[in-house]
């Protein structure tokens, strides 16, 4: 967490979710029912050799971690980015709508950025 | 059912309509993925925090409402969060760690309270220490979602000058008198197996409820009995199977023996009334709240009987329409020790107007991490609300200021004293039946 190179922070987080078999599966799994079963190598193989997706991805990240970190919609730790958007949009806390296409759309981790390292 | 020798027509047990509502206390689709408890207390503040709210326009309607960080020195405000009480008594699992072993006593006292208590409210954006004498640490603790009006002193503390809590829920309307009789019986603390267990005391109660007890007159109240319950603890399983280690072939008849001994005079019951059967603390369900129902393989006669139904704890019901709420004791029993009150009854009150059944779950009161909800909170205020294994038979109608009408019993433990209360569905009115073997 010293860190502040966006850079090796993201790399360092995708090892980890590649080693999580447990919580990452199954987010996997319901993002490739999300978005189709053609999408599923991009998300299991490494985003580094698509430089076309690595800037979006970065940006994307970083907008995600934003909404990581907004206390209004309550701990982000214990559950993925897509449960907590479902929950904070059904408590009526009007999550805000480009994270939840981010989250449906570009291929992004699924935990919170806390994920693996507390 | 009378056997009359003037042949008169035999007595029918009364029927009400019954509706289980543990659903939300039952752990369905919940999977435990590792998440810690502070979503529950998210939830929890969100969902009491859009109550005060909207009770706050007629409280007080001039001041404005802050979150903790945008607190100012000197400003008067109104602040929600959720209150942690600092008790240096409490046993922490830290203590073992610490460098100074100051003297930690060998007894553990009941009750964790001391002066220097104070409290402390939290929010999502911070905490602030609460000043002032308005709130008294020993009537409050954590877990409770309240509103503090007041301000921000030098030191950094918030000086408390009022306080509100949200207060009895809305109630849903009683049903309009009948004009009969109905009773609900309640009992708590069976104990069956333990050596305070007396097996005719039980008995007694079960020939008394099932109507094969007493003269004619005796056989119409009995008649009038339309459910039992059971508040916890039936059985209780001698301690030195909890060791750990593998019980030994010969042993594993003193294991089952009281559950079995349990079914037998559950049987008893069911074939002649529905029963309700909850967990306690000492039964063989989960440890954390809410208990999960007792499975039906430990009952293998009472299970057969469709009117045995085996409980969570808390447990919620309708009868009649008359809405039910209860526990096996673990919520009351923990706000003993680290809160005050004149009786029992007065803690049972408290969690009413806080709206919270189990307020220092999961601080000190084993817990399930929900993520998504807080199972306990209360959005509609019961008719009756009962809790077992307590020390004696006590029972107050509570009256609230939006015509809610509460009856809460507190359900002694009947291995010790011999007492189960009736409850006339009627006009909610209780008493207590006293069995004793003493000649």
């Amino acid at each position: 967490m010293s860190s502040s190179n966006i850079t090796s922070f993201y790399r360092q987080e995708k090892k980890t979710t590649k080693r999580k078999n447990d919580g990452g599966g199954g987010a996997i799994a319901k993002l490739c029912s999300k978005l189709g079963s053609d999408l599923a190598p991009l998300l299991v193989s490494s985003t580094d050799q698509l430089r076309s997706t690595k800037e979006s991805s970065k940006e994307a990240e970083e907008r995600l971690r934003e909404f990581d970190m907004d206390m209004r919609y309550g701990p982000s730790m214990g559950l993925t980015r897509i449960e907590r958007w479902d929950r904070a949009s059904a408590l009526g806390l009007c999550p805000p709508a480009d994270v939840e296409s981010l989250l449906l759309t570009v291929p992004t981790i699924s935990h919170c950025l806390w994920h693996g390292r507390v | 059912m009378a056997d009359s020798e003037m042949g008169e027509a035999t007595l029918e047990r009364k029927l009400a309509v019954y509706r289980n509502l543990d659903g939300n206390f039952v752990i369905q689709e919940e999977k435990y993925k590792g998440q810690q408890f502070s979503h529950i207390y998210f939830m929890r503040l969100h969902h009491m925090r859009s109550q005060l709210q909207s009770l706050i326009p007629e409280w007080k309607p001039h001041l404005p409402v802050n979150s903790i960080l945008g607190l100012e020195e000197g400003k008067e405000c109104i602040i929600i969060g959720t209150l942690y009480k600092h008790m240096k008594l409490k046993p922490s699992i830290l203590d073992e760690y610490s460098k100074e072993r100051s003297a930690i006593p060998l007894v553990k006292p009941h009750n964790f309270m001391s002066t220097d208590d104070h409290l402390i409210l939290e929010d999502e954006s911070g905490r602030v220490k609460l000043a002032g004498p308005m709130l008294a640490p020993s009537a409050f603790v954590t877990g409770i979602v309240i509103a503090v009006h007041g301000k921000e002193t030098k030191e950094g503390d918030f000086f408390v000058e009022d306080f509100l809590e949200a207060g009895l829920a809305p109630q849903v309307d009683r049903p309009l008198d009948s004009r009969e009789d109905k009773y609900v019986a309640f009992v708590s603390g069976l104990s069956v197996g333990s050596s305070a267990f007396n097996p005719l005391q039980f008995q007694l109660l079960v020939d008394h409820v099932t109507g094969h007890l007493g003269d004619e007159n005796e056989q119409r109240i009995s008649s009038q009995i339309v459910r039992l319950v059971i508040a916890g603890n039936s059985m209780h399983i001698s301690h030195g199977f909890f060791s750990g280690q593998t019980v030994a072939p010969k042993d594993h008849a003193k294991l089952t023996e009281p559950i079995r001994e349990l079914d037998i005079f559950l049987t008893q019951l069911v074939a002649a009334l529905p029963v309700d059967i909850m967990p306690g603390c000492n039964d063989p369900a989960n440890y954390s709240l809410p208990q999960q129902p007792l499975h039906r393989c430990l009952f293998a006669g009472a299970s057969a009987y469709n009117t045995f139904v085996s409980c969570t704890n808390p447990h919620q019901f309708e009868l009649d329409n008359f809405k039910f709420v209860g526990t096996s004791g673990q919520n009351i029993d923990d706000l003993y020790k680290y809160s005050d009150a004149k009786d029992k009854v007065e803690f049972m009150e408290r969690t009413l107007r806080w709206r919270h059944l189990a307020p220092t779950a999961p601080n000190t009161l084993g817990c399930y991490p929900y993520v998504d909800k807080d199972p306990f909170l209360i959005e509609c205020c019961p008719h009756v609300y009962f809790v077992g294994n307590q020390e004696k038979y006590e029972t107050r109608l509570l009256q609230g200021p939006d015509k809610q009408l509460i009856r809460l019993i507190s359900i002694p433990r009947f291995c010790e004293t011999g007492v189960a209360v009736m409850l006339n569905l009627r006009n909610l009115e209780c008493h207590a039946l006293t069995f004793s073997t003493n000649l």
